[in-house]
């Protein structure tokens, strides 16, 4: 449903949608069907001539049922909800991959601009062939990546929406995760929490391309310090 | 006469070499001038404590060129160059409240005059005086390297629009100190495209340490009396 009005183009998106998906149903559900019962009792209830009003104090065992059962059923829900909400938390936030099968790339928020460290082809950070771009990420489809996110000044969150990833950055701490992308194209990156003035026109772009294209432009571009695109 | 002829032509070349023409209304520029307050001061006095320069009485072709560089990204985008990559947003902002059913040339058209609007109103305001907080710079020893400088800023710090040079005298030392820095490093200056920032890298490679940059600002520093 979601993927018609954004593209999911990471592994984990659907996962996420999956989550929303859910979420929405089982709520959207309840809320109908309290609107359904709401309005029934309204009508059925309405002001009549010589009835006079009642007051109900919820204690007849007839009267509870109206809670009772509910609450058990909503608690049921919240069963599959945690059950999925946690599986997802746990593969996204609390797995990383394996340093062998993945490649590490820092993420840096400042006021108002993102910078990427790519590892370049040594596939290693702080080395000599680091490639670093402002407001422009590039990386390769179908290949994971470890983020070591980080900010030089204030609370930022560094989101991909393509990838539903969404990810808060704190100054002075180093917050690891990781993405894959499972299409290829440019995408919007852009920050999240609200950081100053410039917060709504932090945004960058990542470019997904291809392995072979990828290595052309890491080739061509390490150890140069690359620049962002010129055109505003 | 035809000394006469000759200046003109030359002030013709000069005008055209710096590329701007000062076209803005510096009462249309004084709103646009809101969000810069946020940073460099209602007076436009800067604060050093978020490294915002004083920009007040600025002339209006530098900022209107500087903003441009920053729109077009040929300053402000070097991952070291924080404080630039923070003002380059915001001269992206310029123009923002234009016609948003304008496109091509003509949302162009309504950028540029907010960036002359407020370039005008830069320069239209009272220049500021900023406090002394750079220490250790001999102006005696900078007098001397200063010599390289004056060529383009002029021997009174009063810069030279014909070659983009912009005043010194009464600038803040510490803005001077980063930008020197900065140009030293290739953090400023670094883009093909920006011209008199590449002219200005090579002069700043002139100066051999820190301790040179703060005498030379030190000298610059005597000529804003």
């Amino acid at each position: 449903m979601l993927e018609h009005y954004l593209p999911a183009a990471s592994t984990y998106a659907s996962d996420i949608d999956g989550l929303v998906n859910l979420i929405f149903w089982i709520v959207g559900v309840w809320f109908v069907l309290c609107q359904v019962v709401f309005f029934y009792f309204i009508i059925k209830f309405r002001r009549k001539p010589g009835v006079k009003a009642q007051y109900i104090t919820g204690e007849e065992k007839e009267q509870k049922r109206w809670i009772s059962i509910p609450h058990a059923l909503v608690l049921i829900c919240d069963v599959f909800i945690v059950y999925g909400a946690v599986t997802v938390w746990v593969d996204i936030k609390q797995t990383l991959p394996e340093p062998e099968e993945s490649t590490p790339v820092r993420v840096i928020g400042q006021q108002w601009a993102w910078t990427f460290v790519h590892a370049g082809p040594d596939g290693l950070l702080d080395t000599p062939d680091d490639i670093e771009t402002v407001d422009e990420l590039r990386i390769q489809v179908n290949h994971k990546y470890r983020y070591q996110l980080e900010s030089e000044d204030v609370l930022h969150n560094f989101s991909i929406p393509v990838f539903r990833l969404k990810q808060d950055a704190i100054p002075g701490r180093v917050i690891e995760g990781w993405f894959e992308a499972t299409q290829t194209g440019t995408f919007d990156v852009q920050c999240a929490e609200i950081c100053g003035i410039g917060h709504g026109i932090m945004a960058a772009r990542i470019v997904i391309e291809p392995a072979a294209d990828h290595a052309a432009w890491m080739s061509e571009n390490a150890p140069r310090t690359v620049l962002a695109a010129t055109t505003p | 006469m035809v000394l006469g002829k000759w200046l003109v032509v030359m002030a013709m070349v000069m005008a055209g070499f710096s590329g701007t023409a000062n076209a803005g209304d510096a009462v249309a520029g004084e709103p646009v001038f809101d969000l810069c307050t946020q940073c460099h001061g209602t007076a436009g006095e800067g604060n050093p404590s978020i490294a915002a320069p004083g920009i007040a009485g600025l002339p209006e072709w530098y900022v209107a060129a500087q903003l441009r560089k920053f729109r077009n990204g040929h300053r402000g985008t070097h991952p070291k160059d924080a404080e630039g990559m923070r003002m380059r947003p915001m001269a992206l902002t310029l123009g923002i409240n234009a016609d948003p059913a304008l496109s091509g040339e003509a949302k162009q058209d309504a950028q540029d005059k907010d960036l002359d609007n407020v370039a005008a109103y830069v320069a239209s305001l009272p220049q500021t005086k900023p406090a002394a907080s750079l220490e250790g710079g001999d102006s005696a020893r900078g007098q001397g390297l200063y010599a390289v400088c004056m060529a383009c800023h002029m021997p009174d710090g009063s810069g030279n629009q014909g070659v983009g040079s912009p005043p010194l005298a009464g600038a803040s030392d510490w803005y001077l100190f980063s930008q020197l820095k900065k140009f030293k490093a290739g953090i400023r200056g670094n883009k093909p495209e920006d011209i008199t920032g590449v002219t200005m890298r090579g002069m700043a490679g002139t100066l051999a340490d820190e301790q040179a940059m703060k005498d030379v600002i030190a000298y610059i520093k005597t000529l804003s009396k």
